[in-house]
């Protein structure tokens, strides 16, 4: 393909996804979606091949292939519309409900799919909001969907949808978000055939081929340019919510030409509680630590992902069987699989970043109606360039908070204190980021959940940077474990301290 | 016909634009900014144009921005609710770049030695901790001691509850009275800390520096015989001068918003109610849908990485232009900008060292633009020669000629620029067929046909006064003022009472500062469905058909609605406007059939010699037939094979497809 129309079609094709999720966005119901930006929205190719998608948070990056694959073994037919979230058929937890359109070109073939994911505020399960701190297998997190047909050759397939309703704490919200997604792959068809019926666009798959592989020479080209080396790395996940033990996580990471392989051997099996991971989790993070080191410009699709390996032991806390609780490993494990594998590579190259507060700081608070869940931002590392943001959201995550206002408004609840912990961010030459104070008064007897870490063991510091702060949870002003489930009375104060970011270089 | 000339002037970043309307024809002046005291340029412009017997002079200016942008605002201090003290620091938690972990955010308005907190909490029923006298004390001597210029104060639930904050700016007011005071019940009563939050925090920042800027300016123009002027803000509306100085976070986008007045009126002028404009000029390009001959507004953006929550002309800014390089990037693609070559040196084809191929090249090479013309003033010299060896350097890389380069630079800019268009379009849920494209700046008339084929739109505007459309909209902008007040609560009958009690506050509010008895008063309300975290903004004379009309609203905008679901208010606007009178613009037909020059341009398909008109030898009446060339004021317009059309009687260039 001519240089061009190789550029034209690359910005074309993202164009597609970004205004795809641009609907999604702007057409969904649940602050987890609009406001927090919880969602993702990609379009592939008839063989499953991500060529565009525009990511919001990273914990999507790179995540949806495995759910396309599971369609594409139905046998979709042109018009149908996938619903899925089984996190061991393509999915990653529950609550991230994923649509695939078959789209159809001009002879009725299926020549691409349109897939958005978001994340919904409830699925079903024990616990509101479907986050539980205390679940020890897959049936306790939510409703379990595997692919199966909501739209069929166009036709809703109202029998699923009333399915999916019956089983989730706000239905009413849970339609209209899907009611979104829907208008968002909608989006996908209309724009691709858009596309491909003008005059100067080469057959889809000619496209597709090209596109990827325009990014995939990027990617190698960047990778190229980097030290070969092996490196290996450390660190843990204080506990899984059923023990407090902290968990191990290995890594091996090995630089050669243009190729990056990543190696987990050594790290833990799957664990009783809800920090295991699926197989797509476990890529995402790696994804995002590559995307981290080639810099920005790279179109994401499956050509930018094509030079690594990653190698998993399996079964392994990083690639869980069925049906291991796996809530939190999108959440949590996900930040600390990052920060390792960057660990590791920063011993090769010179140009990243101390690590930042390494946790979502994920807080959900239910009562009889209604379900709150935040993520609460941290200290980011600092780098050679200057100091790191504080009270940001790092790693894996980048969503909005919820407004103090917004949020008394809607719930039987109070924040008390919501300000930067000055001093939490690790001195050096740069600063890392300040970490989060924030307090909240249950006003009416509640349940609760918090799924954290960075409790005991710090972000680490670079280039002689010092640690940032580690972070605290606190009940009524008593210590509890970072992960934790909690039954609230009316007037008790939950406050939760995140980490500070590691500082760069000697102060 | 007005009895006395309208007055217009902008002052951009190189230029202070004037406009003068008198009996439908324009008087236009350009002469250099001057940004250290941006008024100079303004009186040197209404010098050079001879300007008398002015009824109105409208002003937009860029102090407010560049402010801003530069970080030089008043020395500021923020008061919150106590606990709260870093909610401007905090925003919303998202850090810039997801990848590029160095990237920091931008600079902070108040450091945090300057943000001081009082006790007290009010909630949405009201107070929950009264406020403590002794906090406000002790803030106030703090304040004092940190000898700050300004203040902001956001507490929680002022928007609703607003004592607390009549409270505390009384009390530093007397205590500081040379101390600039900005309240967010006052700025912003809206709902959202975060964004009322950094809104007021911008207030107090620019108010100072704005509010002198404006007095000088309101002096020299009163000395020099003018009418006090009156300032363009953000909304497209004007305001009295001492509105504007005290609500200076309202005139951050001055500038833009002039741009997109002046080209709803110039549509109108010509019979397009409905547009898109498009204004490309050397490294950015500002693209805005107009709508039923008025410029949407939206509810506020991010300007210099400061939230700014006022209503805002809906303009959307690509740093693409004419100056943007072209070059292979490495995995083989060729890309056009974001890097541009600016002014200095300027595109390969200027000469004066820039050896990279730009946007602009690509024009000259292709001979839409003329070889050896001179650009401003006369200093620089296009030199298709310098294009030609750029193109030739960069094509060797791309294995292309360089007249495939050329056009592949042309195409993929258009693509960039159509993917803007459709940003205002398609993504607010409007049919770019349904529209007219608007084509001004240096370089819009240039790209507008290819991009009206790629949009599927059918007609083509090219404003006379495409150069200086900013002043042109303050010379006949309306005078203009948004209110708005919080009411969150259920849409049900029951609140009807509510709502046309908070309108008849809103309406006397108006009243009191805008009079007149064309005044124009539109109510809004902002509606969402419950659990929805956006709003939207729909009319609300009737306030029975509210519901109605936010569902068909969001049927509009997202493509559905659910009219089972409950609908909740959230606040209440009024805009109120105050029309002054549209001059009719007027175009002599051409006195002389001047014979056109002629040149070889490549089309796209192939080399023809193509006539070349000069817009100054053409008036009403006068046909052009595409493929040719018009050289226009400070711009050149091509009319692509297929398109043709005339100069109508209020002096655009309106072209139509041919095949359409």
């Amino acid at each position: 393909m001519d240089p061009v129309t190789l550029s034209v079609m690359a910005g074309a094709l993202a164009g597609i996804a970004e205004e795809m999720g641009v609907v999604l966005v702007r057409s969904s119901y649940s602050s987890n979606i609009k406001e927090r930006r919880d969602c993702s929205t990609a379009l592939f190719d008839a063989r499953g091949r991500m060529v565009a998608q525009a990511e919001h948070i990273p914990v999507h990056l790179g995540a949806m292939p495995e759910a396309v694959a599971a369609v594409i073994d139905r046998n979709p037919e042109p018009g149908d519309v996938f619903i899925v979230n089984d996190p061991f058929t393509g999915g990653t937890h529950l609550p991230d409900i994923t649509l695939v359109s078959a789209i159809a070109g001009s002879d009725e073939e299926v020549i691409a799919y349109g897939v958005t994911r978001a994340h919904h505020s409830d699925i079903g399960g024990k616990s509101s909001g479907s986050m539980p701190a205390d679940s020890r297998s897959i049936f306790e997190e939510g409703l379990i969907i595997p692919p199966v047909r909501l739209v069929c050759r166009g036709e809703p397939v109202a029998d699923v949808l009333e399915l999916v309703l019956a089983n989730v704490r706000t239905p009413a919200v849970r339609r209209g978000d899907l009611k979104a997604q829907l208008a968002a792959n909608r989006v996908a068809e209309i724009r691709l055939n858009e596309l491909l019926d003008r005059p100067d666009a080469p057959p889809a798959p000619i496209i597709f081929d090209e596109v990827i592989s325009y990014a995939e020479r990027l990617t190698r080209g960047l990778l190229g340019e980097l030290p070969d080396g092996v490196a290996e790395a450390a660190s843990e996940l204080e506990g899984d919510g059923v023990t407090d033990a902290d968990i191990p996580i290995r890594v091996r990471v090995e630089i050669s030409a243009d190729q990056l392989r990543v190696d987990f051997a050594g790290t833990s099996g799957p664990v009783a509680g809800n920090v295991n991971c699926p197989v797509p989790v476990t890529r995402s993070a790696c994804f995002f630590a590559l995307r981290v080191l080639a810099g920005a410009g790279i179109p994401a699709n499956a050509g930018a992902y094509a030079p690594l390996d990653v190698l998993i032991p399996e079964p392994s806390l990083l690639a869980a069987p069925r049906p291991s609780a796996v809530v939190a490993g999108n959440v949590e494990t996900s930040q600390r699989i990052a920060d390792t594998v960057l660990a590791a590579l920063a011993q090769l190259v010179d140009f990243l970043p101390a690590q930042g507060q390494g946790t979502m700081n994920n807080v959900i608070i239910g009562g009889e109606d209604w379900t709150y869940y935040e993520t609460i931002g941290g200290g980011q590392g600092a780098t050679g360039a200057g100091p790191g943001p504080s009270g940001v959201h790092v790693g894996m995550t980048n969503t909005l908070n919820t407004p103090i206002e917004a949020f008394e408004l809607e719930y039987p609840m109070r924040v008390e204190r919501y300000e930067l912990r000055y001093g939490s961010g690790g001195d050096g030459r740069h600063e890392g980021g300040d970490g989060i104070e924030r307090s909240i008064r249950v006003l009416a007897p509640a349940s609760a959940s918090l799924l954290t870490d960075r409790r005991r063991h710090a972000p680490a510091g670079m280039a002689g940077g010092l640690p940032g702060g580690v972070g605290q949870n606190l009940l009524n002003g008593e210590p509890v474990p970072p992960k934790a489930a909690l039954s609230l009375a009316a007037g008790d104060v939950l406050t939760v301290r995140t980490p500070g970011g590691g500082g760069w270089g000697q102060a | 016909m007005t009895a006395g000339a309208r007055l217009g002037v902008d002052v951009g970043g190189t230029f202070t634009d004037l406009v003068l309307l008198r009996d439908g024809q324009l008087v236009t002046a350009k002469v250099p900014s001057t940004p250290a005291d941006q008024s100079e340029g303004v009186l040197s412009a209404v010098q050079v144009a001879g300007v008398s017997d002015v009824v109105a002079f409208a002003h937009g200016m860029t102090v407010a921005t560049n402010a801003l942008l530069e970080r030089r605002g008043a020395r500021t201090a923020l008061v919150t609710t106590e606990g709260f003290r870093d909610l401007l620091e905090i925003g919303r938690q998202n850090r810039p770049s997801l990848y590029d972990l160095s990237m920091g955010r931008p600079r902070q308005l108040v450091p945090r030695e300057l943000r001081f907190c009082v006790r007290e909490r009010m909630g949405p029923g009201g107070v929950i901790e009264p406020l403590d006298e002794q906090s406000l004390h002790e803030v106030v001597a703090a304040l004092r001691s940190a000898g700050v210029e300004a203040v902001a104060v956001c507490l929680l639930f002022g928007f609703l509850h607003p004592a607390h904050e009549r409270r505390v700016g009384e009390a530093i007011r007397a205590a500081l009275p040379s101390v600039h005071v900005s309240l967010s019940s006052a700025v912003l009563p809206e709902v959202r800390e975060y964004e009322r939050c950094s809104t007021v925090t911008a207030d107090a920042y620019l108010g100072p520096k704005l509010g002198a800027y404006l007095a000088n300016l309101g002096d020299r123009a009163v000395a020099a015989g003018l009418p006090e002027p009156l300032i363009m803000q953000s909304s497209g509306g004007v305001t009295e001068l001492r509105r504007a100085a005290n609500l200076a976070s309202a005139c951050v986008l001055s500038g833009p918003a002039g741009g997109v007045v002046g080209a709803a009126y110039a549509g109108r002028e010509s019979g397009y109610a409905d547009l898109l404009s498009f204004d490309m000029g050397g490294t950015s390009t500002d693209v805005a849908p107009i709508v039923g001959g008025v410029c949407p507004v939206t509810t506020g953006a991010e300007v210099a990485g400061v939230p700014i929550r006022h209503p805002m002309v809906d303009v959307h800014t690509v740093s693409a232009g004419g100056g943007s390089i072209a070059a292979r990037d490495a995995g083989g693609a060729l890309r056009v900008g974001p890097e541009s070559a600016g002014a200095v040196p300027g595109p390969a084809a200027y000469g004066r060292g820039g050896d990279r191929a730009t946007v602009t090249d690509a024009n000259l090479y292709l001979g839409r633009l003329e070889d050896g013309a001179r650009l401003g003033s006369g200093e620089v010299q296009l030199s298709r020669a310098y294009a030609e060896r750029a193109l030739e350097q960069l094509g060797d890389e791309l294995h292309l000629t360089a007249q495939e380069t050329a056009l592949g630079v042309i195409r993929v800019a258009n693509a960039e620029m159509a993917r803007a268009l459709r940003v205002v379009s398609v993504e607010r849920g409007l049919d770019p067929r349904r529209f007219a494209l608007a084509a001004f700046g240096g370089a819009g008339a240039m790209h507008a046909c290819a991009l009206a084929e790629e949009l599927g739109i059918a007609t083509i505007l090219v404003p006379e006064a495409g150069g200086v459309l900013s002043a042109l909209g303050l010379a006949i902008s309306d005078l203009r003022q948004d209110l708005v007040q919080a009411l969150p609560a259920p849409l049900t009958d029951a609140i009807s009472e509510r709502v046309e009690e908070g309108f008849g506050e809103l309406e006397a509010r108006a009243r009191a500062s805008l009079e007149g008895p064309a005044l124009r008063l539109e109510r809004q309300a902002d509606l969402r469905y419950r659990h929805q975290a956006f709003e939207l903004t729909v009319a609300a004379d009737d306030v029975s058909a509210l519901a109605s009309n936010f569902h068909a609203a969001h049927q509009q905008r997202y493509g559905y609605a659910t009219p089972e679901q409950p609908v909740e208010l959230v606040s209440l606007r009024m805009v109120a406007t105050l029309p002054v009178d549209k001059p009719v613009l007027d175009t002599p037909p051409a006195d002389s059939h001047a014979p056109a020059k002629s040149r070889r341009v490549h089309t796209g398909a192939a080399w023809e010699t193509v006539p070349v008109h000069v817009r100054a030898n053409m008036g009403a009446g006068s046909r052009v037939t595409g493929p040719s060339v018009i050289e226009l004021a400070g711009a050149t317009a091509w009319v692509a094979p297929g398109w043709s059309g005339e100069i109508d009687s209020a002096g655009a260039l309106v072209l139509t497809c041919r095949e359409s």
